[in-house]
């Protein structure tokens, strides 16, 4: 082998361990694996060393360059993070570095494992870094829905306590006036104003191994703090009326309130308005939302809405004009109404 | 078994109703001798995941024998560490996703028992690595040493387990349990508690939940209004809302509500249409969507998704492992 490790004397202590693929047997053809020749020694030195369990600089080095072959090789980022902590190395570098690889790498989920490898240490990082949400938003800007990215603050959220933190409702506001459409900074914002605290086990929501209608359901209510967060929905809806996200956001806000649906029976009326002729006749509807037609087929079902005739219109509306693509499921939600059941999604 | 794309693209029409199974299995067969490709190497931590997407859809497009049975169990067992558990491909750390389809693809080929002949330490050593990520406080499972948690492995761990007869290994109960914390108001699941529903891991979610035998703690109704709420108008699914649709979403979604038998709530003839435009009608493969480049993963979900709607000429699959289902019956009934 002639490549840079080879040649390096640096290097001439480790005698390269090269891929053992089977393939010597004549067995496995399926497993011969053809490699660029940079990369196959590479990762011949890495396998050497890790079989050593060397904790060294140059051990570092080579991890970095494997990772910027392939980051998607799982093995070698639990060796860098044991070889960081080994060296007891700046942790804020490697927190720099990482945010190069994350932006040239965008898809992959490796890297933001180490991420939280590496924040979770609670003696390097105390409290969070300032930096830290000012990339995640520069990672946003990349793509604002990446799910690993989301995954990972939820996680820094609960590890730093950050449920208050000004600027975690800042970003989400920031987040949802560029793209009010974006599903998971309005999942974020939930967790931030309604989601389990530090007290309670992390979940989706509250007493989520409770019975169904009272999954979700707070225990101490700030009333103040549901007529905002129910204030900002409505001006989001206003935007993009057919947008789901506020939609389902108000209703997990009505729920960890404990507050009915038909409080905004009034509300989803200004979208689905009901048109007369000159007799006075209902001669048809004008909807700006098939969510606000699903809501108030909810608030007629409801065993307080008493208008079950109502509710089958509205359903009617999704089933053959607003939603026919899923006409079963809105038959489905029609019959349970028509044999008296609790409707499906309140 | 190469992960590269293409080369051929999703070039089928609308008006195109034929499945080009033939075209499929050549596409799948020919994969092997691809390994001059610079993408080969590259998704080589994929490999064994690999062989078990090419493997299925091969069987569920009729072709059991497509791939020459002794070669993919002699790698598959390559593949395995002193630990128990598999790597992606020879000389990889193990790790519960390989380790799920080395399982799956030995159960396929009705090769379990050369775990016992060939194996280390039989299938009992293949259970106790994966019993052992299992964290015993919140019943999630990590992928390796390294502490990922992802609602994927718990559904691995059950998955592999249950087809070795050996779920007895882990704390089935506290699995459950951490599922359900995965689930979101809306009636989806994350990856992990608080994250956002996102459909492959409601599949992965609902999956741990049936082979558990506990689809009673799901909300069906609620949850087959979000799943079938992803059909866009042209037909194919998407994952999350306001998302890209997906060929592969056709499994998630599809396989997801078949669990919780709602299959119907969405448009089948639709999705069919839609699937079919994402072949290549010439070189074979199915690409997430159409005009892109074809790949074998997406190729085995767009297959697994039509075997879901009952398309003729496809083998019936199990909603609940993604296999076909006549050797999940045989295997679990056993």
């Amino acid at each position: 082998m002639t490549g840079k490790y080879a040649s390096d004397p640096a290097w001439a202590s480790i005698a390269p361990i090269p891929l053992n693929d089977g393939s010597e047997s004549g067995a496995v053809p399926l497993a011969t694996i053809a490699y660029s020749e940079e990369y196959l020694e590479a990762t011949s030195y890495l396998r050497a060393v890790m079989a050593a369990n060397e904790m060294s600089e140059r051990a570092l080095g080579l991890t970095e360059d494997v990772i910027s072959m392939n980051p998607a090789h799982y093995t070698v980022w639990i060796y860098r993070a044991k070889i960081l902590f080994a060296l007891n190395k700046d942790l804020l570098e490697e927190l720099e570095w990482l945010n190069g690889v994350s932006l040239k790498y965008l898809k992959n989920y490796q890297i933001w494992h180490h991420r939280q490898v590496i924040m979770s240490s609670r003696e390097h990082f105390p409290t969070l870094p300032p930096k830290e949400m000012d990339f995640l938003m520069e990672m946003f800007a990349q793509d604002s829905k990446n799910y690993h990215v989301w995954t990972y603050r939820h996680w820094l959220v609960r590890h730093f306590e950050l449920w208050d933190s000004p600027r975690e409702l800042a970003d989400m506001n920031s987040l949802i006036n560029s793209d009010v459409r974006n599903n998971s900074a309005w999942n974020h914002r939930y967790m931030l104003r309604f989601g389990p605290r530090s007290n309670e086990p992390d979940a989706g929501m509250v007493n989520a191994e409770g019975k169904p209608h009272e999954k979700g359901r707070l225990s101490v209510v700030d009333e103040d703090l549901v007529d905002e967060e129910l204030k900002y929905a409505q001006e989001q809806i206003i935007r993009a009326p057919e947008n789901r996200s506020p939609w389902s956001y108000a209703r997990g806000v009505l729920r960890a309130a404990g507050r009915p649906l038909s409080e905004w029976t009034g509300f989803s009326r200004k979208l689905v308005v009901d048109e007369f002729d000159e007799q006075g006749q209902l001669s048809g509807v004008s909807v700006k939302s098939s969510h606000a037609i699903e809501w108030l087929a909810d608030v007629y079902a409801d065993a307080e809405g008493h208008n079950r005739d109502e509710a089958v219109r509205m359903l009617n509306l999704l089933k053959d004009k607003y939603d026919p693509i899923r006409r079963n499921y809105w038959d489905y939600r029609i019959r349970a109404i028509e044999a008296g059941e609790v409707p499906a999604s309140a | 078994m190469s992960l590269a794309s293409g080369p051929g693209r999703a070039a089928g029409t609308l008006a195109d109703q034929k499945l080009y199974a033939e075209k499929h299995i050549d596409y799948i067969k020919k994969l092997d001798s691809r390994k001059d490709e610079l993408e080969y190497w590259l998704t080589e931590h994929l490999r064994l995941n690999g062989v078990y997407w090419g493997l299925t859809a091969l069987h569920l497009l009729g072709c059991p024998d497509g791939l020459p049975r002794d070669n993919a169990v002699d790698f598959v067992l390559s593949c395995q560490q002193e630990n128990g558990g598999f790597g992606a491909a020879p000389g990889h750390d193990a790790h519960l996703l390989y380790t799920v389809s080395a399982v799956q693809i030995l159960v396929t080929l009705d090769a379990v028992d050369e775990l016992e002949k060939r194996g280390l330490g039989g299938k009992q050593k293949v259970g106790s690595f994966i019993a052992g990520l299992q964290d015993r406080e919140s019943g999630s499972f990590m992928g390796d040493e390294w502490g990922e948690l992802d609602t994927r492995f718990l559904y691995g761990a059950l998955n592999a387990l249950s087809l070795l007869g050996l779920l007895h290994l882990v704390d089935v109960t506290k699995a459950v349990s951490y599922v359900q914390k995965c689930e979101n108001l809306d009636g989806g699941y994350g990856v992990t508690p608080g994250a956002e529903s996102h459909a492959g891991q409601v599949f992965t979610c609902v999956g741990a939940l049936a082979i558990a035998g506990r689809l009673d703690l799901v909300d069906k109704d609620r949850l087959g209004g979000w799943l079938s709420e992803r059909q866009l108008e042209h037909g194919g699914l998407n994952g999350r809302p306001e998302k890209l649709a997906d060929a592969c979403y056709s499994w998630w979604v599809g396989a997801s509500l078949a669990m919780i038998d709602k299959l119907d709530w969405i448009d089948g003839p639709k999705l069919v249409a839609y699937i079919l435009h994402c072949q290549d009608p010439e070189a074979g493969g199915f690409a997430d969507r159409p005009d892109n480049a074809v790949d074998v993963f997406h190729t085995h979900f767009a297959v697994a998704g039509l075997s879901l709607l009952g398309f003729e000429g496809v083998e019936e699959v199990d909603p609940v492992y993604c296999m076909p289902k006549a050797i999940t019956s045989k295997v679990l009934s056993a």
